[in-house]
């Protein structure tokens, strides 16, 4: 077993000082470290995006990330977009919208989308359709995901 | 998986079998070869390292047995290697054929892969094994022209 | 009942579980102590077992246990056949099911061959590479028809053969309509393998409490009763001391409904072995081997039509890929069989079928469980019969549609459920006028694609035409309970993967009980909380665990006028029930709220009436007489390059009738997603295996999932013709989207380019496989 390396990390606000193996996952250290169980795990290969988190606002998957990468970063996870019941207005849009459905790989969506819809606030259906092409889902078939995130676009402005 | 062709190597048949035999120019024949021994006349075991795609440096248990033996025009290769990242195995001929310049060794193998590798590095198992050969064969071509002390072609 | 919310569109009450992280899956489960689990696979797809050495393993660091088949003593036992043969006269059935560890030989590339327990999953892996397993490799079976040949190697030597079973149903006389037929269409079908792909691979979790002597085990299944009630005798417990509770699940999508998975035996044996919790996750490629696939099938069928195009009869011999075991028994063809007649009169049917053991993971229902097969196989006849009579695809379909008075409408044969197989009610002409209507087909045909033609784009519109049968039994049952606080908790044996039951339910609740879905509490999926009921498949979680809500809430509302009535001092009948309370009708006033009359319902002291049952709660059952038939057209406008046979698709149109609807989004959404997958099984997905029983494409990178970029937003019309069969008059709809898409697909690429000589007589197709069909079909033009 590889020596031990100390990981200081903040995430979602919260500093975290933690010790783990460098082969830890970056998945894995939020889930079973730090009970962070918001992010899932779908392929391990990156392709799913279903583990996409936020390292410092750009999105990544922690998949493909080793949990001492993160040391003296910051990472987002699903669970920092809401505070206690209210949820974040993307969140809302995907209620609305209906844009889940057995919800396992709506947080890597999530945190794929929000740091793009910040550059991109006002996309069409192809651009919203290719910022999603990285996500897979099985549910859903996609289309509601799209309503969302034109709802949630055209909200922006009275936020 | 098929892989077959032809390659020109300097030196005589006779002058070449031998060296074809020994452990030490096969091992070079295959490029990420650790250890090769022969352990008994016809039958040869060793470790090999070799990655391909996603899967770097996988070591492999690797197993010879010779087989069909007429020196010096032809024999067979049993190939049995396995390993945590799969398995692959198959009936390898080798033919040498003189010519005026040195002798043509004419191969064919057909392999069996399977485990991880198949499984993950399909796209690109014809184009790694491809450049293992080339490699190879170039390496024992410099191995042999080393050891007969020919001109460097 | 007032319908006040069945039918709306109501917004889902999981969601914010789900969107804030906070949902469980069972991966998520972390408790104090945990171990986890890897599993040795085999990479040989058939092979000799000669031995396993285990020692070096056992000796690693972090490492608790690691087991072989030698090791599980009497536990070691074949599962059960979970789906017995229907009775069908002269059928064969050859019983093979799966074990926990392989013994004495592998038969499939991915069979367990031993499970290590350790600290980490990490550390298990690890361990893995410790264990020294000798495989003496034997000849891979993978062809069907190879298997099948004199001599082929046997991957169940006690059968002398690899037939694992031979159904033969047939309906009149299909020889004397042979003879009778203007037209025969003959041609030879291929349909092959893909996964269900769920983005949440399988993981089972379990704790032995030796104190309560109870287990508790998360799984992520779609059948948690059964799975309590298999397991508990094989563990030498009751029933009641084992909880399953299959919480939130990423996706069921059929393969989930498979039981005694080898990691489901053997994960909380080791639990209580051990006396710390277990947890197995799979990996994504274990998933490729370890969790079951569906689709592969051959085809020889034969139509026999009138000159006009009328059915006269069909004949189909099929062979059907059921993997190296065949827990499931016979689902996946005989509903093939029965799917392939479709919306149609069919006088004549003679249909056989050998289901057939191979050195592939084992085949069990996915998403369309062998519909899709059988409407393959008659859309494309009909096709190809539509082009050599000269007549317009969609009239041949219109006149062989059974007549909309016909029904129940009785094909004769046995379905899946071992019930004959009567259509209950449906209008196939009503669908298919709408999805003409809707895509614009006439002036499509007429006006729009020569005109494209001539522009030089090959454009092509495919309308298909398919059933499906839903909404079987046994039966499900629920139990509505309102609560002191009012609140209204249902608890039902069903899971839930993302269908939106936890709403759908309450709506149904609420309307009956006057409350709102959102003060309605369901749980699914928990043996505590329900433990009788078989589970959520083949699109019958709606139709019968739906009805069974419904009955209970019936019960209740009965109840609360039952008890309300001395207490406002009127008859029942002059009660009304809305707002979470129950009031005399036409004063306000006189009003008891439902959290109250509970609380009234169950005294502390005193007496009450001799047979009086304490609370406002009751349980009810739903078993239907048979399913119900649920029926659909879809209607694909694709665009096909002719020299890179790269296809984009612009429209998709589904109309369909899934009786009546509960929750319009929760119906669509399903569509959709079933759309999605039907054209990933179309044209993305295939299970690439190779002569060696070798899988060449076990990951995303070479399995290829449709993106957001694949898949348009399906345009959707409804249609309602109730089912008679259940209270509600639903119909399932979990599978349609994906049951026709390849049929639609075909008849579109062909339509696009008509001139090319290519008939598309196999699934899946991808970019490549079109063009290299596009290539032959042009040198046999060039030749002939």
């Amino acid at each position: 077993m590889n020596g031990q390396h100390t990981i200081r990390v903040t995430v979602n606000g919260i500093r975290y000082e933690r010790s783990a193996e460098p082969r830890l996952l970056l998945s894995d250290f939020l889930r079973q470290e730090l009970g962070l169980t918001g992010t899932h795990v779908g392929c391990e290969h990156g392709v799913c995006g279903a583990c996409t988190v936020l390292l410092d606002g750009s999105a990544v998957r922690s998949c493909l990330l080793f949990a001492v990468q993160a040391d003296g970063h910051a990472v987002t996870t699903v669970e920092g977009l809401s505070s206690g019941d209210q949820l974040h207005p993307l969140q809302q849009a995907f209620h609305e919208a209906h844009a889940l459905q057995c919800g396992f790989c709506t947080p890597g969506i999530l945190l794929s989308l929000i740091p793009w819809l910040e550059e991109h606030p006002n996309p069409d259906e192809t651009e919203i359709r290719a910022a999603l092409s990285g996500n897979l889902c099985r549910c859903t078939g996609y289309a509601n995901i799209v309503t969302a995130v034109q709802r949630f676009a055209a909200g922006a402005g009275s936020r | 998986m098929i892989v077959e062709g032809n390659y020109l190597l300097p030196g005589s048949p006779d002058a070449i079998w031998d060296l074809l035999m020994d452990p030490a120019v096969l091992a070079k024949a295959m490029p990420g070869t650790r250890t090769l021994e022969r352990v008994e006349p016809d039958r040869y075991e060793g470790v090999m390292r070799v990655g391909i795609g996603p899967i770097t440096a996988a070591e492999f248990a690797l197993g010879i047995v010779l087989s069909d033996i007429q020196r010096p025009q032809r024999y067979a290769m049993q190939i049995d290697s396995k390993g945590r990242f799969g398995f692959t195995r198959g009936l390898a001929r080798v033919e040498l054929v003189p010519e005026a310049n040195g002798t043509v060794m004419r191969y064919s193998a057909d392999l069996q892969i399977g485990g991880k590798i198949a499984a993950l590095g399909q796209r690109l198992l014809e184009s790694v094994s491809k450049l293992l050969l080339r490699q190879g064969l170039e390496a024992l071509n410099q191995e042999l022209q080393t050891r007969l002390g020919g001109a460097p072609s | 009942m007032t319908s006040r919310y069945f039918g709306e569109r109501v917004l889902r009450l999981e969601d914010t579980r789900l969107l804030t992280g906070r949902a469980l899956f069972v991966d998520d489960v972390q408790l104090p102590g945990m171990l986890h689990v890897a599993f040795l696979r085999s990479d040989e797809a058939h092979a000799r077992i000669t031995s396993i050495d285990v020692t070096a393993a056992r000796t690693r660091p972090g490492v608790i246990a690691v087991y072989t088949a030698a090791d599980l003593g009497d536990y070691w036992r074949p599962g059960p056949l979970l789906v017995p043969p229907p009775p069908i006269q002269g059928l064969v059935f050859n019983t093979a099911t799966q074990v926990p560890l392989a013994k004495d030989k592998v038969r499939h590339a991915g069979e367990p061959l031993a499970m290590v327990v350790a600290e980490s999953r990490y550390v298990a892996e690890d361990a893995l590479e410790d264990i020294q397993v000798d495989l003496e490799p034997l000849p891979a079976v993978t062809e069907l028809e190879a298997a099948l040949a004199e001599g082929a190697p046997l991957v169940h030597e006690q059968f002398g053969s690899n037939l694992a079973a031979q159904v033969r149903q047939t309906k009149g006389d299909y020889a004397a309509a042979r003879a009778t037929a203007h037209t025969i269409i003959t041609r030879r079908f291929h349909y092959d393998r893909g996964a269900s792909a769920a983005i949440e691979n399988r993981a089972v979790a379990a704790q032995w409490d030796a104190r309560a002597e109870e287990l508790t085990i998360w799984d992520t299944t779609q059948a948690p009763i059964p799975i309590r009630n298999g397991l508990a005798p094989m563990l030498g417990l009751r029933e009641s001391q084992v909880r399953v509770i299959a919480p939130f699940i990423g996706g069921g999508f059929g393969p989930k409904i498979m039981m005694y998975y080898p990691e489901e035996v053997l994960v909380p044996w080791a639990a209580m072995r051990l006396q710390r919790p277990v947890k197995w996750t799979e990996d994504r490629r274990e998933n490729f081997y370890a969790t079951t696939q569906e689709r592969g099938q051959l085809h020889d069928a034969e139509l026999a039509v009138a000159k006009d195009g009328t059915i006269l009869g069909v004949r189909d011999r099929f062979l059907h890929d059921t993997g190296a075991y065949d827990p499931y028994g016979l689902t996946v063809p005989i509903n093939s069989q029965c799917t392939l007649l479709g919306p149609y009169v069919v006088p004549n049917y003679e249909s056989e079928f050998t289901a057939v053991f191979t050195t592939k993971p084992i085949v069990t229902p996915v998403r369309g469980a062998g519909r899709q097969h059988g409407v393959f196989v008659m859309e494309r006849l009909l096709d190809f019969a539509a082009r050599e009579l000269g007549i317009d695809r969609v009239e041949i379909r219109r006149r062989n549609l059974i007549p909309r008075d016909a029904f129940p409408y009785d094909h004769e044969i046995l379905f899946q459920d071992f019930r004959p197989l009567v259509y209950d009610s449906g209008d196939y002409q009503a669908a298919l006028d709408k999805a003409v209507e809707v895509s614009g087909y006439a002036r499509f045909v007429r006006e729009e694609q020569p005109r494209l033609r001539r522009e030089g784009k090959h454009i092509g519109l495919g309308v298909v035409s398919y059933i499906e049968g839903t909404g079987i039994g046994p039966y499900e049952g629920a139990r509505v309970t309102i609560e002191p606080s009012g609140t209204v908790r249902l608890a039902t044996g069903v899971g839930t993967q993302g269908q939106g039951h936890f709403t759908t339910f309450a709506q149904i609740v609420a309307d009956v009980l006057g409350v709102t879905p959102d003060a309605v509490q369901v749980t699914t999926g928990d043996t505590r909380e329900f433990s009788w009921g078989s589970g959520t498949f083949a699109s019958r979680g709606a139709v019968v665990a739906g009805s069974a809500c419904h009955a209970a809430a019936l019960k209740v509302r009965d109840r609360i006028l039952t008890v309300a009535a001395p207490l406002l001092g009127v008859p029942g009948d002059e009660l009304e029930i809305s707002g979470g309370q129950v009031r005399v009708r036409g004063a306000t006033d006189r009003a008891i709220g439902l959290g109250e009359l509970a609380r009234k319902a169950n005294p502390l002291r005193g007496a009450v009436t001799p047979g009086t049952e304490p609370g406002l709660e009751a349980t009810a059952y739903f078993g239907p007489d048979r399913g119900n038939t649920a029926n659909g057209v879809h209607a694909i406008f694709v665009e096909v390059d002719p020299e890179t046979a790269a296809v984009t698709i612009l429209r998709y149109v589904v109309v369909h009738d899934c009786g009546t609807v509960i929750n319009p989004l929760v119906v669509e959404a399903q569509v959709q997603g079933g759309v999605a997958h039907g054209i990933g099984n179309s044209f993305y997905e295939q299970l690439s295996f190779d002569e060696n029983g070798q899988l060449l494409n076990a990951s995303f990178m070479d399995y290829l999932l449709p993106t957001a970029l694949d898949v348009p937003t399906v345009e959707m019309a409804h249609l309602e013709t109730p089912s008679p069969l259940n209270p509600l008059g639903t119909k399932g709809v979990g599978e349609a989207g994906a049951i026709p898409t390849a049929a639609a697909f075909a008849q579109a690429i062909e339509d696009a380019l008509p001139d090319s000589g290519l008939e598309i007589t196999e699934m899946p197709l991808s970019p490549c496989r079109l063009y290299e069909l596009l290539v032959a079909a042009r040198e046999r033009r060039t030749d002939a």
